[in-house]
């Protein structure tokens, strides 16, 4: 199963690079918000670190979700799909190897998104960069496990665009929350609210729970 | 393959009403009738990608849409769509389907069946439809299925196409169980097949 979800995942990161028509838009729009908001709030005029850490999450989850509205957008060009259902593979492979190809997609895009905030936000101090970055890839897993198995649920239903977001961004605020919490911790500061395991944790076992979760609905989720 | 009772409703529309039919093993149907009267659905419901509104569509006695995936590695369908990935080229496309089917098939020799060994390293986005009808056809048969199920496989194919299509079929016959949908009239007697006709969601 695991190779079937990784021919998958490459065949997305291929047509991908090729065509163009996700990560630019992502890229476009992250930086676009994180310019926009800089200015808004005279980040250079000292922003202060809640606010800077939920600039950069918010703008985080709304770029997911735009990569999310194309999640399967290759496969409902020329109905791929229905050759994937009917491969002997398992459908929770369909699933994966895309989210597989989401988290590629988030993780190219923070790598341009986040020097950017820090350059614009921080010009001297910051967060710590090796928790904000643990939290960013802990939220990603669970940004893409979450929001590919919204997109297989989305896909037959006519307003799809419009139901994509409602269902993500609901499931997407416990991320966000654990996700500024460790950012602001990353500051020296007290975020708390996690209790023992803390923000980390708490994605951690986000991940996993979805995880478990896609996992055993995929096959349902995915047909008729 | 059996249909037993197969309704299947979209919304309003009933698009297939309390359809039975039964394809033997080797067996070849071609199921005829025009544009709209519901047998895309059916070949749909054949191959489990939809769940009847009521009845059953069996494979081997097990529910279509709950075909294990010893069975489904048995089976292809190719419907309006080429079910292809367009940003690919034509050798990759086929390479994807063989690493799905678990196959080590040979590309070169499944491109050059359907004549286009020369174009298989282009993507298909600049394929005609006749082209994507051809390596649709390659994808379906590279496995060599049991079971082929054909929607209007012939839609877009120029003469040879046509030919090779027929080839296909022909060389298929006794050998696996095929219900293709068609509107070229002429085909059952062509392959020796039984044809069966389908209006208005009854079949005749």
């Amino acid at each position: 199963m695991i190779g079937a979800a990784l021919a998958l995942a490459r065949v997305k990161l291929v047509l991908e690079l090729r065509r163009r028509e996700v990560v630019f838009a992502m890229l476009l729009f992250v930086a676009a918000t994180i310019v926009i908001v800089h200015f808004a709030l005279r980040a250079d005029e000292g922003a202060g670190p809640r606010a800077a850490a939920g600039m950069l999450w918010a703008a985080v989850v709304f770029t997911a979700v735009l990569g999310l509205l194309r999640a399967f957008a290759a496969e409902a060009e020329e109905g791929a799909l229905d050759a994937l259902l009917l491969a002997p593979v398992d459908r929770a492979a369909i699933w994966l190897g895309s989210a597989l190809a989401q988290l590629g997609f988030l993780v190219v895009v923070e790598l341009v998104a986040v020097p950017l905030w820090w350059l614009l936000f921080f010009q001297e101090g910051g967060p710590e960069p090796l928790p904000v970055i643990a939290a960013l890839l802990l939220a990603n897993i669970g940004i893409a496990l979450v929001g590919t198995l919204a997109a297989g649920l989305a896909l037959g239903a006519r307003t799809r665009d419009v139901l994509l977001p409602v269902l993500v961004l609901p499931l997407a605020i416990p991320l966000v929350l654990a996700g500024v919490t460790a950012t602001y911790g990353a500051f020296g500061e007290e975020g708390g609210g996690f209790g023992p395991l803390g923000p980390l944790g708490f994605l951690a076992l986000y991940d996993l729970i979805f995880l478990a979760l896609a996992w055993g609905t995929s096959e349902h989720l995915l047909g008729d | 393959m059996t249909l037993e009772g197969c309704s299947k409703r979209f919304g309003e529309r009933l698009a297939l009403r309390k359809a039975t039919l039964a394809v033997e093993p080797g067996e070849t149907v071609v199921l005829l009738g025009p544009n709209g009267a519901g047998k895309s659905t059916l070949l749909r419901l054949a191959a489990g990608l939809l769940r009847p509104t009521a009845g059953h569509a069996r494979i081997d006695g097990v529910d279509a849409v709950d075909a294990p995936r010893a069975m489904r590695a048995g089976m292809a369908y190719a419907g309006h769509r080429s079910q292809l990935y367009r940003g690919l080229t034509a050798r990759e496309n086929l390479a994807l389907h063989a690493r799905l089917h678990g196959r080590a098939l040979d590309l070169d020799a499944a491109l050059a069946a359907v004549g286009l060994a020369d174009r298989a390293d282009e993507r298909i986005d600049g394929f005609s439809r006749g082209m994507l009808q051809r390596l649709a056809l390659a994808r379906a048969t590279a496995h060599d299925p049991v079971l082929l199920l054909l929607d209007e496989p012939a839609s877009g194919l120029d003469a040879d196409g046509r030919a090779l299509l027929d080839g296909a079929l022909m060389d298929g016959h006794g050998r696996r169980t095929q219900l293709v949908a068609s509107h070229d009239a002429d085909l059952p007697a062509r392959l020796g097949a039984r044809a069966v006709r389908l209006d208005a969601g009854r079949l005749a």
